[in-house]
């Protein structure tokens, strides 16, 4: 890692690249003091966005996964509509969604929770699905009632293909809002790296993408990190 | 029966939804299932975009690059990782950190660098083939048994007859698969850049529709695009299923 950050140095400096286009990494360390006021600000705004659009990806994820999972003729109809809908590129309804719900704030979560939602789903349907039959039929036939049924037997059956789709979800999620502030911003980390684009920025382009990937490893780490203890807690 | 049954009725209902809501809501918004058949047919005669097979070629050229592109990263890195036990150790979880990153955020760094033409659009396909690929090609290696390598050794098989004859159909079936999403996703990077910004080729034409309120329009040149899409899937789905068939 030194040695490529050694030679993108070099070569900046020998003149090898065109430094308009590609900064040296000495000239992005001063980029990143001077925008981290205003990147800072679009990176708590996108990040608040893509919280809201994460919680509601999980919540409607997690009880349509359990929903039609859990019913076999729902399931059985829906399943390919819930695959065509999770394989298509969204950014197709992106233009009609900016026409319906206009730029700000309600387009980017929206945006991102259809990026969202849709893994959850098809993850926790699969999880509900193979759910061992025998368990299922076992607890019935002790006297488990419906609501015992979902709450001791299914949940803790599929609690690690939720995390597994927790984890997945965020970085769509993530994307889902960047791509709307790229597309139709008037804030935000999305709509800073596309100005900094537009005007030949490179140094402040660089710092502003370099804060933004390490915002999102850090948050993907966190739920990594967050997942094993909760595996290990589970036994 | 009934459930395909059920499907087509839901499949119903929805167009009829639909169509009731788009003809309630202001037309500039809604375009009911009745309004985008004329201008779709408007479309494929080319009446309203005469450019249209001009801008479908190019997003497919700029699909096929990408995808050219990212079989030839993928493998190369993938193997290379994949072979080198230190080079995997070192490198493996750099690219599986930057798997973690919204690719997006690369694309206004890859528009300033490339320009708006083709360029930046099939370094952002690249750039989202390539990582599922290369991954694969790693997980396809850890597969492979290394008794059966040391045995086929041991039998005086050289490097070429190994990979071949061992670990290629040993790993193939994750191979395959890593191949047909690396696809779809250049074809979705592809779209993607052209919306984001572009001056021809399919993503374009939906902005410009878009940008003049033509929705009808939008909505052909979406279905269109959709049918790009869905047939690369289809494509790379009977060429996975031969694969498979081969190693059985």
């Amino acid at each position: 890692m030194i040695v490529v950050l050694g030679l993108w140095e070099l070569a900046a400096r020998m003149g090898w690249v065109d430094p308009l286009f590609v900064p040296a990494p000495s000239a992005i360390v001063p980029a990143l003091m001077r925008i981290s006021g205003g990147a800072l600000a679009g990176l708590a705004d996108t990040l608040g966005k893509t919280a809201v659009a994460y919680v509601l990806s999980v919540v409607l994820g997690v009880s349509a996964g359990i929903a039609v999972g859990s019913v076999r003729l729902l399931r059985e109809v829906l399943s390919p509509y819930v695959i065509a809908l999770y394989g298509i590129p969204k950014i197709l309804v992106l233009p009609w969604i900016v026409l319906l719900l206009g730029y700000g704030t309600t387009p980017a979560v929206f945006y991102g929770v259809l990026h969202g939602f849709f893994p959850i789903m098809v993850l926790v349907m699969g999880a509900v699905r193979d759910v061992d039959r025998t368990l299922v039929t076992v607890a019935r036939s002790l006297g488990a009632t419906t609501w015992q049924l979902y709450w001791k037997v299914l949940l803790p059956a599929i609690v690690p293909s939720v995390l597994g789709g927790m984890r997945l979800g965020v970085v769509f999620c993530l994307l889902g809002v960047l791509v709307v502030e790229m597309f139709a911003g008037v804030r935000g980390m999305g709509y800073v790296l596309g100005s900094y684009a537009n005007g030949f920025q490179a140094p402040e382009l660089f710092a502003a993408t370099a804060l933004v990937s390490v915002a999102s490893i850090t948050i993907v780490l966190a739920l990594d990190h967050l997942n094993e203890k909760l595996s290990r807690w589970r036994g | 029966m009934t459930v395909v049954g059920l499907r087509l009725a839901l499949l119903a209902l929805l167009l009829a939804i639909w169509e009731i809501a788009g003809r309630l809501v202001n037309p500039l918004l809604g375009v009911p299932p009745s309004a985008v058949v004329p201008a779709l047919r408007d479309l494929l005669r080319l009446q309203s975009y005469p450019d249209l097979p001009a801008s479908i070629l190019l997003t497919l050229r700029e699909i096929g690059a990408a995808y050219a592109l990212s079989v030839a990263a993928g493998l190369a890195c993938g193997f290379m990782l994949g072979m080198h036990r230190l080079a995997g150790r070192a490198w493996g979880p750099m690219l599986a950190a930057l798997y973690a990153v919204p690719a997006v955020v690369w694309y206004p760094s890859l528009m300033l660098f490339f320009g708006l033409d083709a360029a930046s659009k099939i370094a952002f396909g690249f750039l989202l083939g390539f990582f599922p690929i290369a991954l694969a090609v790693l997980a396809g290696i850890r597969q492979v048994s290394p008794q059966l390598v040391v045995v086929a050794r041991a039998y005086g098989a050289g490097t070429v007859t190994v990979f071949r004859r061992v670990m290629l159909p040993a790993m193939l079936f994750t191979l395959v698969g890593g191949l047909r999403t690396g696809l779809a996703l250049c074809v979705i990077g592809v779209v993607v850049g052209e919306i984001l910004g572009s001056k021809a080729g399919m993503g374009a034409l939906i902005n410009h529709a878009y940008g003049l309120l033509r929705t009808a329009d939008y909505v052909a040149l979406v279905l269109v695009t959709l049918v790009m899409v869905v047939g690369s899937d289809v494509l790379a789905s009977l060429l996975e299923r031969r694969a498979r068939r081969w190693t059985d």
